[in-house]
């Protein structure tokens, strides 16, 4: 190597000078430009949010929702009041949806496999010959495969599709289907009924492997009616669960059991055997036995108003079992009449495919590459058709081993029309046209068909037009309007008496059985991409950024591992390398695994994080695996956690109140300790006499982190990353603290929002010497981010760490990975500032929303009305209350007077204006109770 | 033995001392007298637009109210820059082949909008809204100075924080009744002080202290 040439004095001098030059000019305002419209839209408001009602789906029911725009710019998901499986409410993944929108890492072009990059027309062109073939062979070669559909519109595509093509198949791949309860109605009634419990009419539930409480498209409706029910202690009832690894519901039971999956049959057999089944009597663990006795008891005293509910992985001899209960309970559940027409499955595919059988595969929506279980090989597979193409937001798994790939419109780019699972159906209406070039379901349908190239929205409307009578128009703007349309809901049927199946028999134990579970984050792994859910942490685990093999202490021990040791889970000769976490809760010889990481083709937010369950899955057993080899390896891995890197021994009680159902009575509501004696003059309020609080029912909260989500969507909070969490930095205003009195083995769990508590004699405030964080009139705890110069003295002082740091420019300059991409800065709310470098945050009790409110009713001369918070507007439960201490009749106030009300450490004379009511527990005296 | 300094020394260095100390003083102050100049602040500063639209002959001369170009001003915060179609409502009738409009024209044919060049500006995390100090009776002028009489807009106010609190915290000498808001022309009266307190009264402008409380622009 030559040896560098310093520069010369003169050079050197000169180009110090340059970038004294060149800084001041940095120095200077950025000229801004106002560019208006040509043409206006009418009744457009510049910068001011405008709501449209569509409908999000989930696994393919429908949720309907309020899309928030600014400006053309879709910017947050709010819940529609009016829809049944929304209630006004919203869970993780809806609110995660506007993320998805933006995702850089969508597909822009049509890809051809060999090619790359090729036009739409090409994409045409290419598709007419195996479609001809198709046609001219009434389609014997012509296979599609979608995942779950309830769209009317695309249901009536595919049956016409199918009228004209005889011979062409319709498969349908949903990776947390009900597969099992619809076989297990099948042997109890004979007929494919898909049951809908309504918990708001049940007193006693018992849950055996099902997680009702947890993520799921039907997850807001069950959620709202069972905590809604409970808000009277009268109707309080009681929830038994029965499970393999704790799960929400698991947490909010007032009973509950850690479950080996293999008991399973047994426990529902003495169930049942309590009713009169006459089962053989099976032979259970004691402890099994005795929660099985108890739940009977209680759900035979409760008849007509008691309901059991079984996990979708088990097996449908239980579901079968289950009904025949159910039936025998004259339980609350709605039955609905099976799909029609029927699709076939996916295993009834791979057979065609073997069989050289299918010359052209059409996969639209879904990625089975992924999910589908391994023993189907589909990859392998799919390369067997002689023409394969898949339509699809990202290019996945799948669009890696078809021939083409076409990118598929985000939900809120197209127009459609969505089911919920009671039948109600909902228009789907684009808030923007295509960021990249996609097209939607409906229009790429109408592709295979042949039919002439028409746009979405006229397709959408076919469907509808005898619906809407003469006056269509009227009809359909009503429809998109309430964003449902009128009495589309199914009727439920009566499904006839319920018959005995006949129970597998108790499987013998051979390695660890595995129960593979939704993640209560990525779902299926469709929203692996996103960097919100990646960074929510899991309502049990708190684990960020990656999934974990749950185990018990006592099963880890047994197996000389800890947590963090990575170890090899095999089965049938596949094998996957999973990292162990110890949770409490666990059965013996038992696991958990969540599903959706590990993809290799997600993105670059979701590529090769965590494990993938679906490696091990096999075609008969998707979601429970019995005989799990587990290999340790030589080498460790981080669990990420947001939460448990301290442990506070015996405050547990003092921080998280719990009142068992029969002491409710004698609660009295502790205040904030306004009577103690303090040094700082009493608040006292201003002229315009509001006070703001919030009220936390820490009993309803099911810890489904949807008001985490909410409010990183509504105030632009930023990602930070796995390597910042690592070194225990977040960013989240809101987090869902799990706290645990109970033993490992006996879990007495509950959740509990943190926001900022905007005490009155605030701690932080005193400790700033730049005065950035200060007191409002209103009662406002505010951080002034212009003033702030990071000292972080204020973090120091909280004593509810609800503050939080921009150690770097994690929302301006130096993101993570693509959240800096300028698409990904449209979803940034144009009212909430996007913090810099070196500032503090946190909750501003959505300060943006009161001040809209405030703004509008000084314009128009009225007095300020309600102001909700993004973290309750999205709550499911309706556990969080933000209200106005100073409104006379405000709910806040008689929340603030409810036996359980208590503040979040009030000895420390913080006087707090967030408080809690204390979590309310019904146990069974016959288990030993708790609480 | 030979002095090395002068009798002169002293006073040198007494001063080089005394100027050691005020240096960071004049800094400071320096300083904050270039945040008040109006070589930061960018007032009085006129920038070239695509089309030279005059507010002087719009305003001034024909007597066009403020709201029919700025529809938004009374409902939302941004108080809306007209589109292309408004121009165009009178200019496809007069002045149709003025060498001056064909931006315009260009702007409607190939419904491409017009880059103007934003001359109030805010820094971001200042939220400014104008229907409420409208609605409040704060006049287009108060702040905008007489842009009756602009050939090109510029910006009159210095825009600066300690600009806006003057008016927060007193905000009588700044308000008119509400329908001469919109009035270019209005001159206010002798008795300005008493009726602008009469008005923040009857329109409930609020008390001093909370109007120059951080969270009524910062969020």
């Amino acid at each position: 190597m030559p040896p560098l040439t310093p520069p010369t004095r003169r050079t050197a001098l000169g180009l110090l000078s340059a970038g004294i030059a060149a800084g001041l000019g940095a120095c200077a305002k950025p000229a801004e430009e106002l560019v208006p419209y040509v043409v206006q839209p009418e009744r457009l408001l510049p910068g001011v949010p405008v709501r449209y009602a569509t409908a999000l789906s989930l696994g393919g029911w429908a949720r309907g929702v309020h899309a928030i725009a600014v400006d053309g710019r879709p910017i947050k998901i709010e819940g529609n009041p009016l829809h049944p499986a929304s209630l006004g409410a919203t869970d993780v993944f809806a609110e995660a949806a506007i993320l998805d929108l933006y995702d850089p890492d969508r597909s822009r072009t049509a890809t051809e496999r060999a090619t790359g990059i090729a036009a739409w027309a090409m994409a045409e062109r290419a598709l007419a010959a195996p479609l001809a073939q198709a046609r001219r062979e009434h389609g014997s070669g012509l296979r599609l495969l979608t995942g779950r559909v309830t769209s009317p519109t695309q249901i009536r595509q595919i049956a016409a599709l199918l009228t004209a093509l005889p011979e062409a198949r319709w498969h349908v791949h949903e990776p947390l289907d009900d597969a099992n309860a619809l076989r297990g109605a099948d042997l109890a009634f004979g007929r494919r009924y898909r049951a809908l419990p309504d918990p708001g009419r049940a007193e006693t539930i018992l849950c055996v492997g099902a997680d009702p409480l947890g993520p799921g498209p039907d997850q807001i409706r069950f959620s709202r009616a069972f905590m809604e029910r409970r808000r009277d202690p009268a109707q309080f009832g009681r929830l038994y669960v029965a499970e393999t690894a704790l799960t929400q519901s698991g947490v909010k039971a007032d009973a509950r059991h850690a479950l080996a999956p293999r008991d399973a049959a047994g426990l529902l057999a003495a169930i049942a055997n309590g009713l009169g089944a006459g089962l053989p009597v099976p032979d259970l663990p004691a402890e099994t036995a005795r929660f099985a006795h108890a739940a009977a008891a209680d759900l035979t005293r409760a008849d007509g108003r008691a309901l059991v509910l079984v996990g979708e992985a088990h097996a449908p001899e239980l579901h079968a079992l289950g009904h025949w209960i159910n039936d025998r309970l004259k339980a609350p559940v709605a039955y609905r009449p099976p799909d029609d027409p029927a699709p076939a499955d996916l295993a009834a595919l791979a057979a065609d495919l073997d069989r050289g059988a299918v010359s052209c595969l059409a996969i639209l929506g879904c990625n089975p590459v992924h999910t589908a279980p391994a023993d189907l090989a589909l990859a392998e597979r799919i390369g067997r058709a002689g023409f394969s193409i898949h339509a699809g937001t990202h290019g996945d798994e799948t669009a890696g081993v078809t021939h083409w790939h076409l990118p598929l419109a985000h939900e809120l780019e197209s127009w459609s029309d969505l089911r919920a699972p009671d039948g109600t159906a909902s228009l789907v209406q684009p808030l923007v046209r295509p960021l990249y070039g996609g097209r939607s379901v409906h229009e790429i349908l109408a592709l295979l068909a042949g039919e002439p190239a028409s746009a979405g929205h006229d397709i959408v409307r076919a469907t509808w037009r005898d619906r809407g009578g003469d006056d269509f128009e009227g009809w359909w703007r009503r429809a998109l309007h309430d964003g449902v349309i009128p009495d589309s809901a199914t009727a439920p049927v009566d499904p006839g008496p319920a018959r005995i199946p006949t129970l597998p028999g108790r499987a013998p134990v051979t390695g660890l059985a595995v129960e593979l579970r939704p993640d209560p984050c990525l779902y299926d792994g469709r929203y692996a991409n996103n960097a919100w859910l990646q960074e929510c942490p899991k309502p049990v685990s708190k684990q960020v950024w990656g999934n974990a093999l749950a185990l018990s202490a006592t099963e880890a021990a047994r197996r000389g591992l800890a947590s963090g040791d990575v170890v090899r889970l095999g089965m049938d000769g596949r094998a996957i390398e999973a990292v162990v976490a110890i949770e409490s809760g666990v059965a013996d010889r038992a696991g958990a695994l969540t599903l959706g990481y590990g993809r290799p083709r997600a993105g670059a937010i979701g590529n090769g994080i965590g494990a993938d369950g679906y490696r091990l899955a096999t075609a008969a057993s998707p979601r429970l695996l019995a005989g799990v080899s587990v290999e340790q390896l030589d080498r460790r891995d981080e669990v990420l956690r947001t939460q448990n890197y301290t442990q506070i021994e015996g405050e547990t009680r003092k921080l998280f109140r719990q009142i068992a159902l029969a002491d409710l009575q004698d609660a009295k509501p502790e205040g904030i300790g306004g009577e103690r004696p303090t040094l700082l003059a009493p608040w006292s309020g201003d002229a315009d006499g509001h006070a703001w609080a919030m009220v936390i029912d820490t009993q309803a909260c099911i810890g489904c982190n949807a008001c985490v989500v909410a409010c990183q969507s509504e105030n632009n909070v930023p990602v930070v990353g796995p390597e910042e969490i690592a070194r225990g930095r977040m960013m989240h205003w809101l987090r869902v603290d799990l706290y645990d009195s109970g033993t490992p083995d006996s879990v007495n769990a509950g959740f509990q929002p943190v926001p900022c508590m905007h005490c009155e004699h605030a701690p932080c405030e005193p400790v700033c010497p730049v005065a950035a964080s200060v007191h409002d009139g209103e009662g406002l705890n505010l951080q002034v981010y212009n003033r702030c110069v990071g000292t972080r003295f204020c973090e120091a002082n909280c004593p509810y760490k609800v503050r939080r740091f921009n150690f770097f420019g994690y929302a301006d300059g130096q993101p993570y990975a693509t959240m800096g991409a300028e698409s990904v800065k449209a979803q940034h709310n144009p009212n909430v500032t996007v913090r810099a470098r070196g500032v503090m945050e946190k909750c501003t009790y959505c300060i943006q929303r009161i001040a809209n409110a405030r703004q509008e009713a000084e314009r128009d001369g009225r007095p300020m009305g309600a102001v909700a918070t993004a973290c309750q507007s999205a709550c499911p439960t309706r556990a969080i209350q933000f209200g106005d201490l100073a409104r006379p009749g405000d709910p806040v106030l008689a929340l603030r007077r409810d036996p359980r009300h208590y503040a979040l450490m009030e000895e420390l004379n913080t006087r707090p204006r967030t408080t809690y009511l204390a979590d309310l527990r019904a146990p069974n005296p016959d288990l030993g109770g708790r609480t | 033995m030979v002095q090395i300094f002068r009798p002169g020394a002293d006073t040198v260095a007494r001063l080089v001392l005394a100027s050691l100390a005020a240096a960071p003083v004049f800094g400071v102050g320096l300083a904050y007298a270039y945040w008040r100049s109006p070589y930061a602040t960018q007032q009085d500063v006129t920038r070239e637009q695509p089309v030279p639209f005059s507010h002087e002959h719009h305003v001034g001369g024909l007597g066009i109210d403020c709201r029919y170009c700025h529809t938004a001003v009374e409902k939302a915060a941004f108080p809306g820059i007209p589109p292309t179609e408004t121009c165009m409502s009178c200019h496809s009738q007069i002045w149709t082949n003025a060498p001056m409009l064909a931006p315009v024209r260009t702007s409607l044919a190939e419904g491409r909008p017009l880059e103007w060049r934003k001359v109030h500006t805010l820094p971001h995390y200042v939220y400014f809204n104008h229907a409420v100090h409208v609605a409040k009776g704060v006049g287009c002028t108060t702040c905008h100075g007489p842009i009756q009489t602009m050939k090109l807009v510029r910006q009159v106010a210095p825009l600066t924080m300690g600009w806006c609190l003057d008016c927060h915290r007193d905000p009588a000498p700044n308000l008119r009744p509400r329908e001469a808001v919109f009035d270019v022309t209005w001159t206010p009266p002798p008795d300005q002080r008493a009726a602008g307190a009469r008005l923040a009264q009857a329109y409930h402008v609020k008390s001093p202290d909370r109007l120059s409380e951080c969270s009524i622009c910062h969020r």
